[in-house]
């Protein structure tokens, strides 16, 4: 395909090697790239069943069509593996150049399979040559040390992802850091990338240029794009203003900012970690990823630390989730997780857990309490090192409370914590948590941009009709718009509309809305049935307890819980799946999926 | 079948609102929203601007059922838009601009400012018998995968949207874009900025 290098390379840790694998245009023009060729590549490769921290995990990155193009935030690039904590199929993307710089190099991909028996790195160039290096000297550094040693080692001009000491220990929701400061952050990838005993994967160099089909016509797109980012109030001045901490005051006015492990959806209190007080108190400068015009990112200041963020979801899961106000210690321990390789939303998350649990008096520790800002900073350096307590809340949310019989506490699906969104405020994103394939997600549906910010059209927030069908659709276009690859923040401004132009400027391919959104159809039906392959069934399809039965007391949410049990049966209808949320044998066939064809072999 | 009360709320206001703004007649038009995996739609010969909530009936959405006997004369056109295409809800209107200047151009350009920011351009196609589901089922589908609307020449315009309010916001702004259009041809007079010409959106 146009604008791919239809090459991977697939790397072989256990034997040390190295082969370039062709990836055909009948591959992209089904599953485009990202996500798509990421899940595409992972279903027929895998073996069921497989330990995601055993060597037979593999760890997929991939770009897209529209990488290394003009095309506006098309600097992210995907990873799909195996969740030590779901246990099921996830896919993640990142911001930055890493992804730009790889394809740059000439390859569409990394497909990374086995173990090394000792720590090491691997390095890619501009001119193919692929190494795998020893690391013992940057084994149990932390991130900023590591991407300052590998600059001193390979130079400055180079993009690195990497782990931290968190992702070495095997903390099930350990991140992959990326340049230091972006994440693959969710579902524990860097326990996966540790467990292969890689602690860093380095792109140095990378000059290959593309030429679209037809320039001009990308070109007068691109335009129009840009004009639209401009005049789209969200990505014209509420992103750059502010970055996602924008949010923090909307979500805590409409009461479904979560207080103490979701207790709650209220606190005025809230206001004092928002993004005004951020811009006031932290923010240095505005930071962005290659080729993006919006710039949501901040590199901060707080007390004695510095570093980039914190975003939304971490101010929320770091700060009032915990009970804690204190915007330092909020920024700084989102710097620490930064450092040592930690997913922030899940961190607070398995933290607020284990303080419900003490509030309970399940969970014998005096410094676990909401609120105890003075402890946050000691105790997620023990979950990183998976020291004492720190060991327990380490392997995530719902394991802790299994532990303690008390598996209501754990605010998560299909073992991923939530995000920052309570369910009971917005029924639509509800129904997204319960069903997504990654688990406890916010991005995959998204269907709060239309309950809360009415982008691109405000629905109401409470009530149910068409919510299925709409959250279906969401999420087959997320999962082309992550095969693409570009970024959600893209969307606010643009949609499939112009990423179908795009496309076919870019590769001369005939697609229209309804094939590209059809592809995401594809991808997301073929992540179902790994799911259902791997032993995930309808009754994973649910929330925590408290959503379903315990409506919320004061704020803008009160009174409102989750009516799932009825969305669910007209979601599997929208969706051609039967009542067991197994996808039907006509929608296989719609859909052409068909592994035991030559295609799918 | 007597729909959900905040379902019928939205269909009250949003026929309301065609009918009272002149962009349909009290009999003409109709509108439907998917939900469920089925159809709802406007019951055939209800009055937009005064239904009842018996007015609204559920269809199937892949095939064919009982529903179709009372259901709009054109279900089959708002079953194969929503089997073909990414609408949730569609408008059928007739509006008084957008309709005259279909029978005078092959597609009609946006020239004042909101139109051309939301879009650009609206497509008019020819179908051999306009009104009717027959025809319209097969040509509409084609243009509203990429397009938020269509107006069939003569006739009227189809117009999809996420949500009902969204596609009434579609037919009003194009509605809107087509009178603009009208009113300056009218004067005769050349236009001192002509944003169709500045930006050429001939192949979006």
């Amino acid at each position: 395909m146009r604008m791919m290098n239809n090459e991977l390379l697939k790397i072989n840790l256990t034997k040390k090697q190295v082969e370039p694998i062709e990836i055909s245009d009948e591959i992209l023009e089904k599953y485009i790239g990202g996500r798509g060729l990421g899940v595409r590549l992972f279903l027929n490769r895998i073996k069921p069943k497989i330990d995601p921290l055993g060597p037979d995990n593999m760890l997929i990155f991939t770009t897209g069509p529209f990488g290394a193009t003009n095309i506006p935030t098309n600097g992210r690039f995907s990873l799909v593996t195996k969740s030590p904590l779901t246990n099921g199929i996830f896919y993640s993307n990142s911001g930055g150049s890493f992804g730009v710089f790889m394809k740059k190099c000439s390859y569409d991909g990394i497909l990374l399979k086995g173990a090394l028996d000792l720590p090491g790195y691997l390095l890619i160039d501009g001119e193919k040559n692929v190494e795998i290096k020893e690391a013992e000297e940057l084994w149990g550094l932390d991130t900023e040390s590591t991407l300052a040693k590998l600059k001193e080692i390979e130079g400055k001009n180079i993009h690195v992802l990497m782990i931290g000491p968190a992702g070495e220990n095997l903390v099930k929701f350990a991140s992959i850091m990326n340049d230091a400061t972006r994440a693959f952050g969710r579902g524990g990838l860097g326990a996966v990338m540790g467990s292969k005993k890689l602690k860093a994967i380095v792109v140095k160099g990378g000059t290959k240029k593309f030429t679209p089909y037809d320039p001009d016509l990308l070109k007068k797109y691109v335009k129009m794009a840009l004009d639209k980012i401009k005049i789209v109030p969200i990505t014209r001045s509420a992103l750059p203003t502010f970055g996602t901490s924008a949010l923090v005051n909307v979500i805590n006015n409409m009461g479904m900012f979560p207080i103490n492990n979701f207790q709650k959806g209220y606190d005025k209190r809230s206001s004092q970690v928002s993004g005004e007080a951020i811009n006031k108190q932290l923010t240095k400068e505005q930071e962005g990823c290659y080729a993006c015009p919006i710039r949501c990112g901040r590199l901060t200041q707080a007390g004695d630390m510095s570093g980039k963020g914190p975003e939304y979801e971490s101010l929320w899961a770091l700060g009032p989730n915990l009970g804690i106000y204190d915007l330092i210690t909020v920024a700084q321990a989102n710097y620490l997780c930064n450092r040592l390789g930690l997913d922030t939303i899940s961190c607070g998350g398995a933290i607020a857990c284990a303080m419900e649990l003490q509030e309970k008096g399940l969970f014998k520790n005096k410094e676990l309490s909401f609120g105890n800002a003075e402890e946050l900073k000691p105790l997620v350096r023990a979950i990183a090192e998976k020291e004492g307590i720190g060991n327990e809340i380490s392997h995530g949310a719902a394991l802790l409370a299994e532990k303690y019989n008390s598996h209501e506490t754990a605010i998560h699906v299909k073992g991923l914590e939530l995000p920052a969104y309570d369910p009971r405020g917005a029924i639509g994103h509800a129904l997204g948590y319960a069903t997504s394939n990654r688990g406890g997600d916010h991005l995959t549906g998204y269907l709060a941009s239309m309950e809360i910010f009415a982008a691109p059209k405000k629905i109401d927030r409470f009530t149910m009709a068409g919510k299925p069908d709409l959250l279906a659709l969401k999420q087959n276009q997320k999962a082309t718009e992550d095969s693409l690859v570009i970024c959600a923040f893209a969307g606010w401004a643009l949609g499939l509309d112009y990423y179908a132009r795009f496309l076919k400027a870019i590769t001369g391919i005939d697609y229209d809305v309804i094939e590209i959104t059809q592809i995401g159809e594809r991808i997301y039906t073929i992540e179902r049935l790994y799911n259902l392959r791997e032993g995930l069934t309808k009754a994973d399809d649910t929330l925590p307890p408290r959503f379903l039965n315990e409506p919320l007391k004061e704020g803008g949410s009160q009174g409102h819980v989750v009516p799932l049990k009825e969305m669910l049966k007209q979601y599997y209808f929208v969706r051609s799946w039967d009542e067991k949320g197994i996808p039907k044998k006509e929608l296989l066939e719609k859909l052409e999926i068909n592994f035991n064809s030559k295609e799918g072999s | 079948m007597v729909v959900d009360q905040s379902i019928f709320r939205i269909f009250d206001k949003i026929g309301k609102h065609l009918v009272h703004q002149g962009l349909n007649t009290s009999h003409s038009g109709n509108i439907s929203i998917r939900s469920g995996g089925k159809i709802i739609i406007k019951r055939r010969a209800a009055m937009l601007g005064n239904l009842e909530p018996e007015d609204l009936v559920e269809c199937a959405l892949e095939e064919e059922d009982s529903g179709s006997l009372i259901a709009s004369t054109e279900l089959g056109v708002h079953r194969a838009i929503y089997k073909e295409t990414d609408a949730m809800a569609v408008i059928h209107a007739h509006i008084p601009y957008g309709v005259t200047l279909s029978l005078i151009e092959d597609e009609i350009t946006c020239i004042d400012a909101e139109g051309f920011a939301l879009y650009k351009k609206v497509p008019v196609i020819e179908v051999e018998i306009p009104a009717g589901a027959y025809y319209t089922a097969i040509e509409v589908p084609k243009v509203l995968k990429n397009y938020p609307f269509v107006i069939v020449r003569g006739h009227g315009i189809f117009a999809k949207g996420m949500t009902l309010e969204d596609a009434l916001q579609n037919v009003t702004g194009a509605e809107q874009s087509a009178k603009i259009r009208y009113l300056t041809l009218l004067t005769g007079k050349p236009l001192l900025r002509d944003y169709s010409k500045e930006k050429d959106f001939s192949d979006w």
